[in-house]
């Protein structure tokens, strides 16, 4: 008796010590009690410094916040670049990425997405009364965008004339349209708006052309790991449907904000 | 899902194209910040030595200046700072070239130029005084006695440091990619971001600034022997 006591204890040590090796980012989270997020630092209004608190804010920020609050740890914020932000995933120096990342079919070999959390579309900002309306009136020209981002591979299909000259960051992007170094910076709407109202005179400034390509968002998870993924879009859904998603949208593109994108896209919900 | 390594993808077609542009806007760069910061760091060099106070110190601070500032702050500087201190019909015809390679060059080669006056200022102090004595009591001016004795005597004792400059010259090129100059470095970092296959683009990449390196330090290194060694002096 003693003797079969003593090997089932055994089996039963043995199988929970495999249960917890092949633990997911769930349980990892929960046991370190905080979620490292990576997120944008200077990107107007998704995650950049507050000016009069020094902390870094934004609308991605809130969105990892109600992840945090849902899973009932702490949040750990930490900057990433557009370029920088998938490395740092699968390396797993942060769990979740909330860094304006568009969700295609070339980053899925690397990451998996969300579902989409906010849409835009690229688009170009040009100084006003430049003479540039579209893509096309750039043939010759020097574009800004950023490194790593799709923005690049885009205006090239769009315009393959111009010369895509790709800075570290868009603020970087933006000095050099402001210097007369490109005539125009290329990324996505949202962002562009951005960088407009960050600007003294942002009436000094357009936002024009078509969409060059539509640019879903989608927060990043490390690969295979579905009940992770599964988990941050049931809590997705959840914000949505509680309403806390609107709020956390009107707070940062809402009428009273200097972004203001009106809300007419949907999340994708599932009962 | 395991990592497939592709070197093809890296070393043919569309990407290994861009490799080659890559290379070859990085050679020209070094190419260029090599032989203009030999120059102006001559000039430097020499200026330190003359008897005119306002040329020995306007040399002491250029060299101090841009040896013990950040080649990076410098580019930026070259290429957003010089905005605001240039006039705006400068700035407009600069723009219209490709400024970026410009800005590369000048800040790569300014910075280069402080380090090569010091290595030069060293070798010029290597050489016995005796030498510069005798070459002014032969009736050479201070010029003529730096350019026929000193510095050729100079040049031949501080060609392995020259050489440590010239190969950090080709290995700080790298850092105009921040200004949007599509170098090497640049180039490998579109790969990765394009395929993600970043492994094999950054080996093929490091493989080629160790070939351009030992090439440098070989060429130089091989003058020196077959011809300044031979100079009969």
């Amino acid at each position: 008796m003693r003797k079969w006591m003593g090997i089932f204890t055994a089996v039963l040590a043995l199988l929970l010590a495999v249960s917890t090796a092949q633990a997911g980012k769930l349980e990892d989270i929960k046991a370190r009690g905080k979620l490292v997020a990576g997120i944008k630092d200077s990107q107007q209004p998704f995650g950049f410094v507050d000016e009069k608190s020094k902390e870094i804010v934004g609308f991605e920020i809130d969105i990892v916040k109600y992840i945090a609050d849902q899973l009932g740890v702490k949040l750990e914020l930490k900057p990433v670049t557009s370029s920088t932000r998938i490395p740092l995933l699968t390396q797993g120096e942060v769990d979740i990425v909330a860094a304006t990342m568009t969700h295609n079919k070339e980053r899925e070999s690397q990451v998996d997405f969300s579902n989409t959390y906010f849409m835009t579309g690229q688009r170009l900002l040009v100084k006003k009364d430049g003479g540039i309306k579209s893509a096309k009136d750039l043939a010759g020209k020097k574009v800004g965008s950023a490194k790593g981002s799709t923005s690049e591979q885009n205006m090239k299909k769009a315009e393959p004339n111009c010369t895509v000259v790709s800075f570290e960051t868009y603020p970087e992007a933006f000095l050099a349209l402001k210097q007369g170094k490109v005539e125009a910076v290329t990324t996505d709407e949202a962002i562009l708006v951005g960088i407009k109202y960050s600007d003294d005179h942002p009436e000094d400034w357009d936002i024009v052309g078509d969409y060059i390509s539509a640019e879903p968002y989608g927060l990043g998870v490390v690969q295979n790991d579905s009940k992770f993924r599964n988990y941050v879009n049931q809590t997705l859904i959840r914000m949505w449907e509680t309403g806390e998603y609107q709020k956390v949208y009107n707070k940062w593109f809402g009428k009273d904000t200097k972004n203001y994108i009106p809300l007419v896209w949907k999340m994708d919900l599932w009962p | 899902m395991a990592y497939t390594f592709d070197w093809k993808l890296v070393l043919s077609g569309e990407y290994g194209d861009w490799i080659v542009q890559g290379l070859t806007i990085t050679l020209k760069i070094s190419a260029l910040a090599i032989f203009f910061s030999l120059v102006l760091g001559t000039l430097i060099a020499v200026l330190r030595l003359t008897r005119i106070k306002p040329l020995v110190w306007f040399s002491a601070a250029f060299t101090e200046f841009f040896r013990n500032t950040p080649l990076l702050v410098q580019i930026f500087f070259w290429y957003f700072g010089s905005y605001s201190i240039l006039p705006e019909f400068v700035n407009k015809w600069l723009y219209r070239q490709d400024f970026e390679f410009a800005a590369g060059v000048i800040a790569l080669t300014v910075y280069t130029s402080a380090f090569i006056a010091e290595d030069i200022r060293s070798g010029i102090f290597a050489i016995p005084k005796t030498q510069i004595e005798a070459s002014r009591a032969t009736g050479l001016s201070f010029l003529q006695s730096m350019r026929f004795v000193i510095l050729p005597q100079a040049f031949r004792i501080i060609i392995p440091p020259l050489i440590s400059q010239f190969l950090n010259v080709v290995k700080n090129s790298s850092l105009v990619m921040t200004i949007g100059v599509m170098d090497l470095t640049y180039m490998t970092r579109q790969i990765e971001s394009y395929t993600f296959h970043g492994f094999e683009a950054f080996t093929v990449a490091t493989l080629i600034y160790l070939a351009i390196s030992l090439v440098v330090s070989l060429s130089v290194n091989i003058y020196n022997k077959r011809v300044l060694k031979l100079i009969p002096y």
